[in-house]
Protein backbone atom coordinates (compact mmCIF):
# COMPACT_ATOMS: atom_id res chain seq x y z
CA UNK A 1 0.00 0.00 0.00
CA UNK A 2 1.29 3.47 -1.15
CA UNK A 3 1.65 5.67 2.16
CA UNK A 4 0.67 9.22 2.09
CA UNK A 5 1.03 11.85 3.86
CA UNK A 6 -2.09 13.22 5.52
CA UNK A 7 -2.38 16.27 3.75
CA UNK A 8 -1.06 15.39 0.39
CA UNK A 9 -4.68 15.50 -1.03
CA UNK A 10 -4.17 19.53 -0.43
CA UNK A 11 -0.34 19.72 -1.97
CA UNK A 12 -0.79 21.82 -5.34
CA UNK A 13 1.24 22.87 -8.18
CA UNK A 14 1.37 26.05 -10.29
CA UNK A 15 3.71 27.08 -12.88
CA UNK A 16 3.94 31.29 -13.19
CA UNK A 17 6.12 33.17 -15.40
CA UNK A 18 8.11 36.35 -14.25
CA UNK A 19 6.41 38.89 -16.29
CA UNK A 20 7.86 42.07 -14.67
CA UNK A 21 11.09 44.10 -16.11
CA UNK A 22 13.04 44.08 -13.20
CA UNK A 23 12.71 40.25 -11.88
CA UNK A 24 12.42 39.16 -8.56
CA UNK A 25 14.52 41.60 -6.90
CA UNK A 26 14.57 42.54 -3.39
CA UNK A 27 11.22 44.46 -3.24
CA UNK A 28 9.13 41.95 -5.44
CA UNK A 29 10.59 39.43 -3.32
CA UNK A 30 9.41 40.95 0.32
CA UNK A 31 6.17 41.03 -1.45
CA UNK A 32 6.01 37.49 -2.09
CA UNK A 33 7.39 36.77 1.34
CA UNK A 34 4.76 38.76 3.18
CA UNK A 35 2.18 37.01 0.92
CA UNK A 36 2.96 33.84 1.60
CA UNK A 37 3.65 34.56 5.26
CA UNK A 38 -0.50 34.82 5.27
CA UNK A 39 -0.87 31.27 4.41
CA UNK A 40 -0.19 28.39 7.08
CA UNK A 41 0.78 26.45 3.91
CA UNK A 42 4.18 25.27 3.56
CA UNK A 43 5.00 26.98 0.05
CA UNK A 44 8.52 25.81 -2.08
CA UNK A 45 9.32 27.71 -5.25
CA UNK A 46 11.54 26.46 -7.57
CA UNK A 47 13.51 27.41 -10.35
CA UNK A 48 16.05 25.33 -12.43
CA UNK A 49 15.82 22.60 -10.08
CA UNK A 50 17.15 25.01 -7.05
CA UNK A 51 13.75 24.80 -4.16
CA UNK A 52 13.75 27.39 -1.67
CA UNK A 53 10.86 28.37 0.78
CA UNK A 54 8.55 31.27 -0.02
CA UNK A 55 8.83 32.93 3.10
CA UNK A 56 12.56 33.29 2.78
CA UNK A 57 13.85 36.48 1.24
CA UNK A 58 17.28 34.99 0.88
CA UNK A 59 16.28 32.26 -0.50
CA UNK A 60 14.13 34.17 -3.33
CA UNK A 61 16.73 36.16 -4.31
CA UNK A 62 19.28 33.54 -4.91
CA UNK A 63 16.74 32.55 -7.75
CA UNK A 64 17.89 35.04 -9.83
CA UNK A 65 14.45 35.22 -10.89
CA UNK A 66 14.16 37.39 -14.35
CA UNK A 67 11.53 38.13 -17.01
CA UNK A 68 10.60 34.97 -18.32
CA UNK A 69 11.76 32.40 -16.22
CA UNK A 70 9.14 30.28 -15.07
CA UNK A 71 8.66 29.73 -10.86
CA UNK A 72 7.03 26.07 -10.37
CA UNK A 73 5.63 26.85 -7.00
CA UNK A 74 4.16 23.98 -4.67
CA UNK A 75 1.56 24.26 -1.54
CA UNK A 76 0.74 21.68 0.86
CA UNK A 77 -1.54 22.42 3.49
CA UNK A 78 -5.01 23.46 4.30
CA UNK A 79 -4.58 27.07 2.40
CA UNK A 80 -2.52 25.54 -0.10
CA UNK A 81 -5.20 26.20 -3.12
CA UNK A 82 -5.78 30.04 -1.77
CA UNK A 83 -1.88 30.69 -0.68
CA UNK A 84 -0.79 29.92 -4.51
CA UNK A 85 -3.61 31.84 -5.70
CA UNK A 86 -2.36 34.86 -4.01
CA UNK A 87 1.32 34.37 -4.91
CA UNK A 88 0.57 33.26 -8.76
CA UNK A 89 -1.91 37.09 -8.63
CA UNK A 90 1.45 38.70 -7.36
CA UNK A 91 3.33 37.66 -10.48
CA UNK A 92 0.96 38.24 -13.26
CA UNK A 93 0.43 41.48 -11.46
CA UNK A 94 4.02 42.45 -11.97
CA UNK A 95 4.89 42.89 -8.51
CA UNK A 96 2.44 46.15 -8.84
CA UNK A 97 5.58 47.56 -10.12
CA UNK A 98 6.04 48.37 -14.14
CA UNK B 1 14.12 79.39 29.03
CA UNK B 2 16.41 81.86 31.51
CA UNK B 3 19.92 80.87 32.31
CA UNK B 4 22.19 81.30 34.95
CA UNK B 5 25.73 82.93 35.41
CA UNK B 6 26.90 79.61 36.83
CA UNK B 7 25.04 77.49 34.24
CA UNK B 8 27.24 79.55 31.68
CA UNK B 9 30.69 79.31 33.54
CA UNK B 10 29.41 75.87 33.83
CA UNK B 11 28.45 74.99 30.31
CA UNK B 12 31.43 77.36 29.07
CA UNK B 13 34.84 75.89 31.41
CA UNK B 14 36.12 73.62 29.05
CA UNK B 15 35.07 75.11 25.56
CA UNK B 16 35.68 78.92 25.92
CA UNK B 17 38.26 77.78 29.03
CA UNK B 18 36.56 80.03 31.25
CA UNK B 19 38.39 81.00 34.63
CA UNK B 20 36.34 82.85 37.79
CA UNK B 21 37.79 86.05 38.13
CA UNK B 22 35.14 87.15 41.01
CA UNK B 23 31.63 86.56 42.46
CA UNK B 24 31.05 82.68 42.42
CA UNK B 25 28.72 83.30 45.27
CA UNK B 26 26.42 85.76 42.51
CA UNK B 27 26.42 82.71 40.09
CA UNK B 28 22.61 82.95 40.82
CA UNK B 29 22.46 85.78 38.86
CA UNK B 30 19.97 85.70 35.35
CA UNK B 31 21.01 86.22 32.12
CA UNK B 32 17.97 87.76 30.42
CA UNK B 33 19.29 87.38 26.60
CA UNK B 34 21.36 84.99 25.03
CA UNK B 35 23.49 87.72 23.03
CA UNK B 36 26.24 88.93 24.08
CA UNK B 37 27.25 92.29 24.10
CA UNK B 38 30.21 94.76 24.22
CA UNK B 39 29.85 98.14 26.26
CA UNK B 40 32.23 100.23 23.93
CA UNK B 41 30.05 103.33 24.39
CA UNK B 42 28.18 102.53 27.51
CA UNK B 43 32.12 102.95 28.91
CA UNK B 44 32.24 106.28 27.29
CA UNK B 45 29.06 107.28 29.62
CA UNK B 46 26.57 106.57 26.51
CA UNK B 47 23.56 104.53 27.39
CA UNK B 48 20.93 104.74 25.43
CA UNK B 49 20.22 101.31 23.76
CA UNK B 50 22.90 99.62 26.46
CA UNK B 51 21.84 95.80 26.17
CA UNK B 52 22.20 95.40 30.25
CA UNK B 53 20.47 92.45 29.86
CA UNK B 54 23.45 90.40 28.20
CA UNK B 55 27.01 89.09 29.04
CA UNK B 56 29.51 92.06 28.54
CA UNK B 57 32.62 91.29 27.02
CA UNK B 58 35.48 93.45 27.56
CA UNK B 59 37.30 93.19 24.75
CA UNK B 60 41.05 94.55 23.48
CA UNK B 61 38.84 97.66 22.46
CA UNK B 62 37.08 98.14 25.80
CA UNK B 63 40.29 97.20 28.34
CA UNK B 64 42.86 99.84 25.94
CA UNK B 65 40.17 102.65 26.22
CA UNK B 66 39.75 101.99 29.87
CA UNK B 67 43.32 102.11 30.44
CA UNK B 68 44.12 105.52 28.43
CA UNK B 69 41.56 106.93 31.58
CA UNK B 70 43.24 107.93 34.84
CA UNK B 71 41.87 105.53 37.47
CA UNK B 72 39.54 107.69 39.04
CA UNK B 73 37.56 107.87 35.52
CA UNK B 74 37.94 104.43 35.05
CA UNK B 75 36.18 103.62 38.58
CA UNK B 76 33.32 105.44 37.77
CA UNK B 77 32.77 104.55 34.23
CA UNK B 78 32.90 100.72 35.55
CA UNK B 79 30.56 101.21 37.85
CA UNK B 80 28.20 103.24 35.80
CA UNK B 81 27.84 99.87 33.23
CA UNK B 82 27.67 97.95 36.63
CA UNK B 83 24.50 99.85 38.02
CA UNK B 84 22.72 98.86 34.93
CA UNK B 85 22.42 95.57 36.42
CA UNK B 86 24.25 93.31 33.84
CA UNK B 87 24.69 89.17 34.40
CA UNK B 88 28.32 89.50 34.65
CA UNK B 89 31.41 90.60 32.62
CA UNK B 90 33.56 88.63 30.79
CA UNK B 91 37.64 89.60 30.07
CA UNK B 92 38.93 87.86 26.45
CA UNK B 93 42.52 87.67 25.54
CA UNK B 94 43.03 86.40 29.17
CA UNK B 95 43.38 89.79 30.37
CA UNK B 96 42.85 89.54 34.07
CA UNK B 97 40.05 92.37 36.03
CA UNK B 98 41.53 95.92 36.45
CA UNK B 99 41.22 96.90 39.87
CA UNK B 100 38.50 99.02 39.25
CA UNK B 101 36.63 96.34 37.33
CA UNK B 102 37.00 94.21 40.35
CA UNK B 103 35.95 97.07 42.88
CA UNK B 104 33.16 97.94 40.77
CA UNK B 105 31.94 94.06 40.32
CA UNK B 106 32.36 93.36 44.03
CA UNK B 107 30.18 96.65 44.79
CA UNK B 108 27.64 95.42 42.48
CA UNK B 109 27.70 92.40 43.10
CA UNK B 110 28.72 91.04 39.53
CA UNK B 111 30.75 88.07 38.58
CA UNK B 112 33.62 88.41 36.29
CA UNK B 113 35.28 85.58 34.45
CA UNK B 114 37.98 85.48 31.87
CA UNK B 115 38.68 83.45 28.73
CA UNK B 116 42.30 83.15 26.72
CA UNK B 117 40.31 83.42 23.49
CA UNK B 118 40.38 87.08 21.22
CA UNK B 119 37.31 89.04 21.23
CA UNK B 120 35.40 87.51 18.50
CA UNK B 121 36.02 84.29 18.27
CA UNK B 122 34.79 84.29 22.24
CA UNK B 123 31.56 85.96 21.36
CA UNK B 124 31.02 83.61 18.67
CA UNK B 125 31.28 80.47 20.73
CA UNK B 126 29.67 81.72 23.86
CA UNK B 127 27.07 82.48 21.75
CA UNK B 128 26.51 79.17 20.76
CA UNK B 129 26.90 77.71 24.20
CA UNK B 130 24.14 80.55 25.11
CA UNK B 131 21.83 79.27 22.07
CA UNK B 132 22.27 75.71 23.34
CA UNK B 133 21.80 76.64 27.26
CA UNK B 134 18.44 78.32 26.50
CA UNK B 135 17.21 75.94 23.63
CA UNK B 136 14.06 73.97 24.41
CA UNK B 137 14.33 70.59 25.59
CA UNK B 138 11.74 67.59 25.78
CA UNK B 139 11.65 64.95 27.81
CA UNK B 140 10.71 61.16 25.78
CA UNK B 141 10.30 58.07 27.62
CA UNK B 142 13.39 56.17 26.45
CA UNK B 143 16.63 54.40 27.45
CA UNK B 144 19.57 56.08 25.19
CA UNK B 145 22.98 54.16 24.39
CA UNK B 146 25.92 55.01 22.31
CA UNK B 147 27.10 52.07 19.95
CA UNK B 148 30.33 53.34 18.37
CA UNK B 149 29.83 57.11 17.87
CA UNK B 150 26.13 56.43 16.77
CA UNK B 151 23.60 57.77 19.55
CA UNK B 152 20.18 55.16 19.67
CA UNK B 153 17.29 55.86 21.61
CA UNK B 154 15.06 52.70 22.63
CA UNK B 155 11.75 53.02 22.79
CA UNK B 156 9.11 50.97 23.53
CA UNK B 157 6.50 49.77 26.15
CA UNK B 158 7.50 49.20 29.75
CA UNK B 159 8.62 45.42 30.40
CA UNK B 160 10.04 44.94 27.11
CA UNK B 161 13.30 44.90 28.80
CA UNK B 162 14.53 48.30 27.17
CA UNK B 163 17.30 48.78 30.58
CA UNK B 164 17.98 45.36 30.32
CA UNK B 165 18.88 46.04 26.76
CA UNK B 166 21.16 48.93 27.54
CA UNK B 167 22.97 46.32 30.08
CA UNK B 168 23.53 43.94 27.81
CA UNK B 169 24.84 46.99 25.71
CA UNK B 170 27.77 48.24 28.45
CA UNK B 171 28.43 45.00 28.95
CA UNK B 172 29.54 44.48 25.10
CA UNK B 173 31.43 48.34 25.78
CA UNK B 174 29.05 50.68 24.55
CA UNK B 175 27.93 53.51 26.58
CA UNK B 176 24.50 54.69 28.68
CA UNK B 177 23.45 58.11 28.06
CA UNK B 178 20.29 57.24 29.85
CA UNK B 179 18.14 55.44 31.49
CA UNK B 180 14.09 55.35 30.82
CA UNK B 181 13.74 58.93 30.45
CA UNK B 182 15.85 61.02 28.03
CA UNK B 183 16.38 64.71 27.44
CA UNK B 184 16.30 66.20 24.20
CA UNK B 185 17.39 69.33 23.09
CA UNK B 186 18.17 70.69 19.52
CA UNK B 187 21.30 72.33 19.20
CA UNK B 188 22.76 75.16 17.34
CA UNK B 189 24.60 72.84 14.42
CA UNK B 190 20.60 71.46 13.90
CA UNK B 191 21.58 68.19 15.60
CA UNK B 192 19.23 66.72 18.24
CA UNK B 193 20.89 65.85 21.29
CA UNK B 194 20.10 63.57 24.03
CA UNK B 195 21.11 63.41 27.50
CA UNK B 196 19.99 61.92 31.12
CA UNK B 197 17.87 64.15 33.93
CA UNK B 198 20.41 65.80 35.96
CA UNK B 199 19.51 63.65 38.80
CA UNK B 200 19.31 60.38 38.02
CA UNK B 201 22.22 60.69 35.59
CA UNK B 202 24.67 57.79 36.02
CA UNK B 203 22.11 55.00 37.36
CA UNK B 204 19.43 53.07 35.94
CA UNK B 205 16.63 50.75 37.06
CA UNK B 206 17.23 46.89 36.32
CA UNK B 207 13.99 44.83 37.08
CA UNK B 208 14.73 42.60 40.51
CA UNK B 209 17.90 44.57 41.24
CA UNK B 210 16.55 47.92 41.98
CA UNK B 211 18.88 51.20 40.98
CA UNK B 212 22.26 50.53 40.33
CA UNK B 213 25.25 53.06 39.49
CA UNK B 214 26.58 52.02 36.07
CA UNK B 215 30.30 53.64 36.41
CA UNK B 216 30.75 52.13 39.71
CA UNK B 217 29.87 48.69 38.25
CA UNK B 218 31.55 49.10 34.70
CA UNK B 219 34.17 52.43 34.74
CA UNK B 220 33.78 55.53 33.55
CA UNK B 221 33.83 54.55 29.90
CA UNK B 222 29.92 53.24 30.44
CA UNK B 223 28.64 56.73 30.54
CA UNK B 224 28.23 59.16 28.39
CA UNK B 225 27.14 62.48 29.55
CA UNK B 226 25.24 63.82 26.04
CA UNK B 227 25.33 62.12 22.50
CA UNK B 228 23.56 63.53 19.47
CA UNK B 229 20.76 61.25 18.19
CA UNK B 230 21.55 58.76 15.07
CA UNK B 231 19.23 56.53 15.10
CA UNK B 232 15.16 55.62 17.15
CA UNK B 233 14.64 51.90 17.51
CA UNK B 234 10.92 51.19 18.42
CA UNK B 235 11.11 47.94 20.07
CA UNK B 236 6.98 45.86 20.17
CA UNK B 237 6.31 42.86 21.00
CA UNK B 238 6.65 39.78 18.42
CA UNK B 239 3.38 39.67 16.71
CA UNK B 240 3.24 38.28 13.47
CA UNK B 241 0.40 40.85 12.08
CA UNK B 242 2.52 43.78 12.45
CA UNK B 243 4.27 43.80 9.32
CA UNK B 244 8.38 44.19 9.54
CA UNK B 245 10.25 45.32 6.92
CA UNK B 246 12.50 42.41 5.72
CA UNK B 247 14.95 44.26 2.94
CA UNK B 248 15.45 46.99 4.84
CA UNK B 249 14.87 49.43 1.40
CA UNK B 250 11.99 51.00 3.08
CA UNK B 251 13.89 53.54 6.11
CA UNK B 252 11.83 54.80 7.57
CA UNK B 253 11.43 58.28 9.91
CA UNK B 254 10.22 60.00 12.61
CA UNK B 255 10.18 63.66 13.68
CA UNK B 256 12.68 64.43 16.76
CA UNK B 257 11.66 68.05 17.75
CA UNK B 258 11.48 69.05 14.70
CA UNK B 259 14.84 66.80 12.92
CA UNK B 260 13.93 64.10 10.59
CA UNK B 261 15.76 61.08 12.51
CA UNK B 262 16.21 57.26 11.35
CA UNK B 263 13.41 54.88 12.42
CA UNK B 264 13.91 51.20 12.99
CA UNK B 265 11.16 48.87 14.69
CA UNK B 266 12.20 45.99 15.95
CA UNK B 267 10.40 42.99 17.12
CA UNK B 268 11.27 41.45 20.31
CA UNK B 269 11.24 37.45 21.15
CA UNK B 270 11.99 35.51 24.10
CA UNK B 271 15.56 34.16 23.22
CA UNK B 272 16.23 37.09 20.59
CA UNK B 273 19.36 38.78 21.67
CA UNK B 274 18.40 42.15 21.36
CA UNK B 275 21.73 43.95 22.30
CA UNK B 276 22.79 41.69 19.40
CA UNK B 277 20.28 43.26 17.05
CA UNK B 278 20.98 46.97 17.57
CA UNK B 279 24.62 46.71 18.13
CA UNK B 280 24.55 45.47 14.21
CA UNK B 281 21.02 48.17 13.54
CA UNK B 282 24.11 50.39 14.75
CA UNK B 283 26.49 49.29 12.70
CA UNK B 284 24.36 49.39 9.25
CA UNK B 285 23.17 52.82 10.22
CA UNK B 286 27.08 54.07 10.56
CA UNK B 287 27.59 52.25 7.02
CA UNK B 288 24.67 54.66 5.55
CA UNK B 289 26.50 57.67 7.38
CA UNK B 290 28.95 56.88 5.17
CA UNK B 291 27.51 56.27 2.01
CA UNK B 292 26.62 52.42 2.44
CA UNK B 293 23.42 51.42 2.08
CA UNK B 294 23.81 47.62 1.71
CA UNK B 295 19.72 46.56 0.75
CA UNK B 296 20.27 49.44 -1.82
CA UNK B 297 23.76 48.07 -3.17
CA UNK B 298 21.87 44.13 -3.00
CA UNK B 299 19.62 45.56 -4.83
CA UNK B 300 21.13 47.28 -7.57
CA UNK B 301 23.67 43.99 -8.25
CA UNK B 302 20.29 42.20 -8.02
CA UNK B 303 18.61 44.12 -10.82
CA UNK B 304 21.37 44.24 -12.98
CA UNK B 305 21.77 40.46 -12.84
CA UNK B 306 18.03 39.57 -13.82
CA UNK B 307 17.83 42.74 -16.51
CA UNK B 308 20.80 40.57 -18.51
CA UNK B 309 19.65 37.18 -17.89
CA UNK B 310 16.00 38.67 -19.24
CA UNK B 311 17.77 39.73 -22.16
CA UNK B 312 19.77 36.84 -23.00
Amino acid sequence: MKLLRKDAANDMVRKVEIINRLGIHARPASMFVKKAQEFSAEITVEKDKMKVDAKSIMGLLTLEGYMGAVLTLRAAGEDARQALDALEELVKNKFYED
Amino acid sequence: MSVSVGQFYEAGKENLSLELEYGGEYFSRHIPEQALNRPGLALTGFFQHFSHRRIQVIGLAESDYLQSLDAGTRLSRVRDVCRHDIPCILLSRGRRAMPEIREAAEEYHIPVMRSPMITSRLINAATLIMENLTAPTIRVQGTMVEIMGIGVLLQGPPGLGKSETALALIERGHSLVSDDVTVLHRDSEGFVIGSAVDVTRYHMEIRGLGIIHVPSLFGVSSMRNNMRLDLVIQMHPWDPAIEVDRTGLNSEKTDMMGVSVPLIRLPVAPGRDMAQVIEVAARNQKLKLLGHDAAKELDEKLVGILTRKAQA
